[in-house]
């Protein structure tokens, strides 16, 4: 963290360029999201798009963190606590991950793709069930 | 008392006290956000109707994004200038960061305000399953005039949004069992126009418990007041109670006659009995003569029947006959289907909903869509068939899109279902500018215009005169209404999770403002008496309003964008 006159006046430069990074990253979103021959994948909204608003919003996030939030420079105290934090933030995503296996709804099958698919038979879902069993 | 360790390090951890706090604070609101985007993946995936995919207007969240940067920017700056000692660098650029959080949440305001203010409604029909087609508009403003409904302005005295469920009433019964009537009552005597529009049809008596006879508490013909009510509600929790009184001193003396007869047994085994139930069957006839027996309702007659309008959110069920409001008072008269229906400017019509259910049941969408309700009207029928042309236009530019690519089968580019099966607000206005006339040919030739972001900066503008002429006028019976809701957490989960996040987002921003304003508008002798102790809280407020930019970071494109 800077400290001296010096230091600070550079890191503000730092600060400046950071947020300029941060509006150009948000435009690109915006772009992908909506400029059709930006559309990544299939056509409208997919898992593509999904995966790149994320990436993009997380390397924001970790721009923010490291330079705003000085973690690019701190004590081993606040890693551990912000570790913790995001560990348990990540544990809540994997309860959904776990809801998805659930086997009385899905036979154990990882692959489950929601309540409804009308390409897949309900007797499908009984018949892996009993399979297990 | 002198805090320790708020300006310098703790050997131990190599940080003041102050920064550990807020990264322990920070850490729990990571857990806290973690679990909401948990709840928005869980419910997304799970959803059993068409998810909202990029349904809110973009310009305000794009706009709150680059605000919420920008503050960032500042408030890093403003520590940089304590450090400096820079004191009017600082003011400034915690004025500036300031600035940047009201304008977030007035643009949040203008947001929330626009779902609050959109209404949509989900049509019942008679198809072979139930059609759920999904019309979204703006209802109309009506105000009553000697309980007739009349049309009104916005902005006139009185005037509500005209959505409600109407009854010539001539009787209304009201439970003593729930005494929260007050509302209600203050209601209806302002629409009857008087408490004397009402009747007590029947004295209301409670017995007298010491001498037995009859004590009137409201005579026949009262009129309708809280404050009759609040008496005969008097009496009829009084005679409740003391008929509850003698009902355990009735059973004590059951339980007495039994341990006498030498059963020592407890409980059920007792209960069980022949003995037990002939004791209770003896006890029962003696207890008649005791008990008040308070009736625990209230009728009031109105003559000559008068119309009364109520909003739908107040009853819980209504027929041609009736209708039950939510504390349980009952109004008898004749059903109001004209008042009741719910008139409204369509900017949104959303079949993506049937064509699930129909394929869920088997059935081609096309032909179900082709048998909607909504469709019967001429208006919404000229939008849909011009939705079809541009449909048609899209499918041949993604084909000649396709073979461009190389692309082919599942790999071929297809339209969405939104696409497919709903009508956008500034798709209407496109084919209205159109004249409805040669929607294929203008598609293809990329001359349908839409409005640009600045007109519909947070949805379809009602205010716009060009833009109601797109919007067709319909009139939805109440008989037709499966389920209404504005925008709100009512209408589906999406909703719920969009106001959970981003409200709690707010909360954060507003508590950041009353921290940051503290340091800008009190620090000013806390900077000339210790001015690092200053620096170090402007940076600890500063991690805070960091991690609310971060939490936005997020938010906005996955409300906004995915």
């Amino acid at each position: 963290m800077a400290d001296t006159p010096e230091a600070i006046q550079k890191a503000k430069k730092l600060y400046a360029f950071i947020g300029l990074i941060l509006f150009f990253f948000t435009g690109i979103t915006v772009a992908v999201a909506t400029i059709e021959s930006l559309d990544f994948g299939g056509h409208g909204f997919g898992a593509a798009d999904a995966i790149i608003g994320l990436v993009i919003a997380s390397f924001k996030a970790c721009l923010v963190m490291i330079i705003f939030m000085h973690l690019n420079n701190e004590k081993p105290m606040v890693y551990f606590l912000f570790a913790l934090g995001l560990v348990m933030a990540f544990f809540c995503v994997w309860l959904i991950g776990w809801s998805k296996s659930d086997p009385i709804q899905y036979g154990n099958s990882t692959k489950a793709d929601g309540f409804y698919n009308p390409d897949k038979p309900a007797s499908d879902v009984h018949s892996k069930t009993e399979a297990k069993h | 008392m002198e805090i320790p360790f708020v300006v310098n390090a703790r050997k131990d951890t190599g940080l003041n006290n102050s920064k550990v706090g807020i990264w322990l604070f920070l850490a729990s609101e990571v857990t806290l956000f973690g679990g909401l985007f948990s709840g928005y993946l869980f419910l997304r995936i799970y959803a059993d109707y068409p998810w909202p995919e990029r349904t809110l207007p973009i310009l305000p969240g794009l706009l709150n994004t680059f605000i919420l940067i920008g503050s960032s920017v500042t408030v890093v700056f403003a520590w940089a200038a304590l450090k400096m000692r820079q004191w009017r660098k600082f003011q400034v650029y915690m004025s500036i960061t300031l600035i940047c959080a009201l304008l977030f949440m007035v643009l949040k305001g203008f947001e929330y305000d626009a779902k609050f203010n959109h209404q949509a409604v989900r049509i019942l029909d008679d198809g072979p399953v139930n059609d759920f087609a999904i019309i979204e508009g703006h209802t109309h403003y009506a105000k009553l005039d000697h309980g007739e409904i009349h049309h009104a302005d916005k902005n006139d005295e009185g005037a509500f949004k005209q959505n409600r469920i109407a009854i010539k009433a001539s009787e209304l019964t009201f439970a003593l069992t729930r005494p929260v009537h007050d509302s209600y009552v203050t209601d209806l005597i302002e629409q009857a126009g008087g408490e004397d529009k009402f009747k007590l049809a029947a004295s209301y008596a409670v017995k007298d418990p010491e001498s037995g006879d009859e004590v009137v508490i409201l005579e026949e013909g009262a009129p309708l007041n809280t404050d009759n009510l609040d008496l005969a509600e008097e009496g009829f929790i009084g005679g409740k109670s003391h008929d509850a009184k003698i009902r355990t001193a009735f059973l004590k003396g059951d339980w007495d006659t039994v341990r006498e007869s030498g059963n020592q047994d407890a409980g059920w085994k007792v209960v069980m009995t022949d003995e037990w139930k002939e004791i209770q069957r003896e006890s029962a006839e003696k207890m008649k003569g005791h008990l008040i027996g308070a009736a625990g309702s209230v009728t009031y007659t109105i003559d000559p029947p008068l119309l009364f309008h109520f909003d739908p959110d107040a009853v819980v069920n209504h027929s041609a006959e009736q209708l039950r409001l939510r504390d349980d008072t009952t109004i008898r008269g004749v059903f109001d289907v004209e008042g009741s229906s719910l008139p409204m400017a369509v900017d949104g019509i959303d079949l993506r909903f049937t064509a699930q259910r129909a394929v869920e049941e088997g059935i081609d969408p096309a032909v179900m869509i082709a048998g909607s309700w909504i469709l019967e009207d001429p208006d919404v029928k000229k939008v849909w068939d011009a939705h079809q042309e541009w449909l048609r236009a899209h499918i041949e530019y993604l084909d000649k899109k396709s073979k461009d690519k190389g692309r082919e089968g599942e790999d071929a580019y297809v339209p969405t279902e939104s696409e497919r099966y709903r009508v956008n607000w500034d798709q209407m206005v496109s084919y209205q500018r159109a004249g409805y006339t040669d929607i294929y040919q203008k598609a293809k030739n990329g001359e349908l215009k839409k409005p640009n972001w600045i007109e519909g900066f947070t949805g379809p503008n009602h205010n716009n005169v060009e833009f109601l002429k797109a919007f067709p006028e319909i009139v939805v019976p109440r008989d037709k209404i499966g389920f209404e809701s504005s925008f709100t957490p009512k209408w589906n989960t999406y909703y719920a999770i969009y106001f959970t996040i981003t409200g709690l987002h707010g909360l954060h921003v507003i508590g950041g403002m009353i921290v940051l304003g503290y340091y800008l508008f009190f620090g000013r002798k806390m900077y000339e008496s210790n001015p690092v102790w200053l620096a170090n809280r402007v940076e600890i407020g500063g991690l805070f309003w960091h991690f609310v930019d971060l939490v936005w970071i997020f938010l906005f494109p996955i409300l906004y964008l995915m």
